[in-house]
């Protein structure tokens, strides 16, 4: 399981393929959440960006076209200094057994979607406390 | 953090809305083509796994964007599709070939396409309408929340550790800390929730106060509250202890029966961090949406109404525990509307305050006559306004509890669990699960007082109480029925549950031991149950548990008996 720190997180790195989610996604982390984010379209995209905008967690939308979720975590932590960046998992599709192999995958936890854009920061912060503890 | 730039967002929010909203339309569009295909059976392979893209991308966020009817349907949808879509997918030589599909499927097409229609949640915030729904029914409990204590001390038979045992039996959940490791102190004090309490030496007090302060803020605004207990009873020690920042001093020998009852009701205080639920008339919607979010960022819960035709309806819908209201919205006046609320007996105590730039006194207390409490003069700063409506929702509840509860136990009066226990059976009714009432009596209540004094007596009576609050969900119903009399309503739960857990706690019960100087007694409880749904209304479901005790009673006391018909 990756290290959550007790330092404030502000840079979060959302990959989500759907760009009117991405608008709504910016909107919730940055105005309503106060965070500093990256929006990327894919996973391709999100390894090009990281290493420059070093982000403090990395938001993942499970289901995309080409690189998925799981595979786009992969590629991230083989980056430098990504290693140990805590993921969330974003996914429609909430199974335990799903959840579970997230979870063995390094996730510190998942949002169902659809999310609300008012609370999405909150969420967040729960699953980040839950994680320090 | 909450400003005018809320308005900005919402603004931004609305345009995405639309947005999304133009999208979907589009993309039901495309899906009904599909549909048709699917009618005359030319449905490709290739366009299966399209709509089932489609479908998910849907279910995946119209909930985000105030749509959740048009999300869940899409899901279904999607489902119905899944592994059809999965298989082709790994099969991509037969993408233009046609392919059945389950037969609803096109009528769920056209669900969609009528859904996309209807109005999108204009709040967007569809969480904030469903606490408003379980709100509504329930009478707030602090139980069915274990209270936990921290027993801090340098070894578990210390002076403050060796009290373990003697208050698991009370219902808590004892932790024990050694004081020396800080590591497990913090942890323990941060992960305690907010039903809890610290037990420690007043000694060590400088130590562990910092810790607790340091602590606050996770999960509750309200540090942990801290019980010491020492030796030294003097006026000076105590002062001391009170200097550090404790909640409560015991001095040796310490009485188990108060020291619980004081953990008990410290931990309800703080866990009951109820912050209020507000109704904001005003007619200027971003005012009021302003308002709205300074109280919401404050943990308060608030609603805004612009429609002063609608009040009536909202009220009820929303239960405040105060309203805010505007002395002139629109064409309404704010007096007429204050007295129009109090047409209602049950809205006869409802705090309204004034929100108004009306500063002359003698108008002020013109407009208060007229039915309203109090005024608060605009401009009202963020937190001002944040700081008074706490203060206000708090000496609400204060006095509603007042009226519903006992004042020795803090359980809910002889008429309003009668009340509740109608309510269950109309649940049972409707939901078809049985549900039991259970009627409990002390043994030989009257030799205690007589015996021991009445002081004696209201302490076993609380002890009682706070056992079953402990030990009881928070779903279940606990009133004091009268005296020395119990009477509890457990939702859902067979007779013969209800016997176990009830025997479980009078097992308990018995145990404690009530210290008078140097003596101690105990004390037993007798019970009978009986299931509400077999009745006719509640009454003849409480008259029945009645003889079942009645029977308990005459059979040896301490103990449960079933309600059986003669």
């Amino acid at each position: 399981m990756s290290a959550v720190s007790d330092r404030e997180i502000t840079r979060v790195l959302y990959v989500e393929d759907d760009p009117d989610i991405r608008a709504i996604a910016e909107i919730a982390l940055q105005e309503i959440g106060g965070f500093e984010a990256a929006l990327c379209e894919s996973g391709a995209v999100a390894v090009e960006t990281a290493p420059s905008f070093e982000p403090e967690l990395i938001l993942l939308d499970v289901m995309m076209p080409g690189m998925d979720g799981p595979s786009t975590l992969k590629a991230l932590r083989e980056l430098d200094g990504m290693a140990e960046i805590p993921v969330i998992f974003m996914t429609a599709r909430l199974q335990n057994s799903e959840i579970r192999e997230y979870r063995e995958l390094g996730a510190l936890g998942v949002i169902p979607k659809p999310f609300d854009p008012m609370t999405l920061s909150d969420q967040i912060s729960r699953i980040l406390r839950d994680a320090r503890d | 953090m909450v400003s005018q730039s809320d308005n900005e967002v919402s603004q931004k929010l609305k345009a995405l809305r639309e947005k999304f909203l133009k999208r979907a339309r589009e993309d039901i569009r495309e899906l009904s083509t599909y549909a048709e295909q699917t009618r005359s059976g030319t449905l490709s392979a290739e366009a299966l796994i399209r709509c089932y893209q489609s479908l998910h991308r849907l279910a995946g966020s119209a909930g985000t964007f105030g749509l959740p009817k048009l999300g869940q349907e899409a899901r279904l949808l999607e489902k119905k599709l899944k592994s059809q879509a999965e298989q082709l997918g790994d099969t991509p030589e037969v993408h233009r070939q046609s392919i059945e599909v389950p037969e609803d499927f096109a009528d769920g097409i056209d669900t969609l396409a009528e859904l996309v229609e209807v109005k999108a949640e204009s709040s967007g915030n569809p969480a904030a309408k469903q606490t408003t729904l379980v709100a509504e029914n329930r009478i707030d409990g602090s139980h069915g929340m274990q209270v936990r204590i921290l027993l801090i001390d340098a070894d578990a038979s210390g002076a403050v550790g060796s009290l373990s045992a003697e208050l698991a039996r009370y219902g808590f959940i004892c932790q024990f800390v050694d004081e020396r490791d800080e590591k497990a102190l913090k942890t323990a004090v941060s992960k305690s929730g907010s039903a809890a309490s610290v037990l420690c030496r007043d000694s060590i007090l400088p130590t562990i106060m910092p810790l607790v302060i340091s602590q606050r803020g996770e999960g509750s605004r309200r540090r942990l509250p801290v019980v010491a207990i020492g030796d030294d009873d003097t006026f000076d020690n105590n002062y001391l202890v009170a200097k550090a920042g404790a909640s409560a001093f015991f001095s040796a020998p310490i009485n188990v029966p108060e020291l619980a009852e004081r953990i008990e009701s410290l931990a309800i205080e703080r866990s009951s961090g109820v912050n209020g639920r507000v109704l904001i008339v005003e007619d200027d919607i971003e005012l009021a949406e302003h308002y709205c979010l300074v109280l919401r960022s404050a943990g308060i819960e608030a609603e805004p109404l612009t429609r002063p035709d609608r009040l009536m309806a909202e009220l009820s819908a929303f239960q405040p525990d105060i309203v805010l209201m505007d002395v002139q919205i629109g064409a309404y006046s704010g007096v007429n509307l204050a007295r129009l609320i109090r047409f209602e007996s049950r809205w006869l105590s409802l705090p309204i305050i004034y929100l108004s730039s009306e500063d002359d006194r003698d108008n002020q207390l013109e407009a208060l006559s007229q039915g309203a409490d109090e005024f608060l003069v605009k401009p009202v700063s963020d937190d001002y306004l944040v700081r008074s409506v706490r203060i206000r929702c708090y000496r609400a509840r204060q006095l509603s509890d007042l009226m519903n509860r006992d004042s020795l136990t803090g359980l809910l009066k002889h008429s309003l669990i009668k009340q509740e226990l109608e309510k269950e059976l109309a649940r049972c009714r409707r939901f078809g699960h049985a549900s039991s009432v259970v009627m409990i009596d002390l043994d030989h209540f009257k030799q205690v007082n007589d015996t021991w004094g009445h002081r004696q007596g209201d302490i076993v009576i609380r002890a009682l109480a706070n056992l079953l609050r402990n030990r009881l969900r928070e779903t279940d119903i606990i009133g004091r029925y009268g005296g020395e009399e119990f009477a509890v309503v457990l939702p859902d739960c067979s007779v013969q549950a209800a016997m176990a857990v009830i025997k479980g706690i009078g097992e308990s019960f018995s145990e404690l031991a009530f210290s008078v100087g140097d003596s101690a007694f105990h004390v037993t409880l007798s019970a009978g149950v009986s299931e509400i749904n077999d009745f006719v209304n509640g009454d003849d479901a409480l008259e029945a548990a009645d003889q079942a005790l009645y029977h308990r009673k005459r059979e040896g006391r301490n103990g449960v008996t079933i309600y059986r018909p003669d």
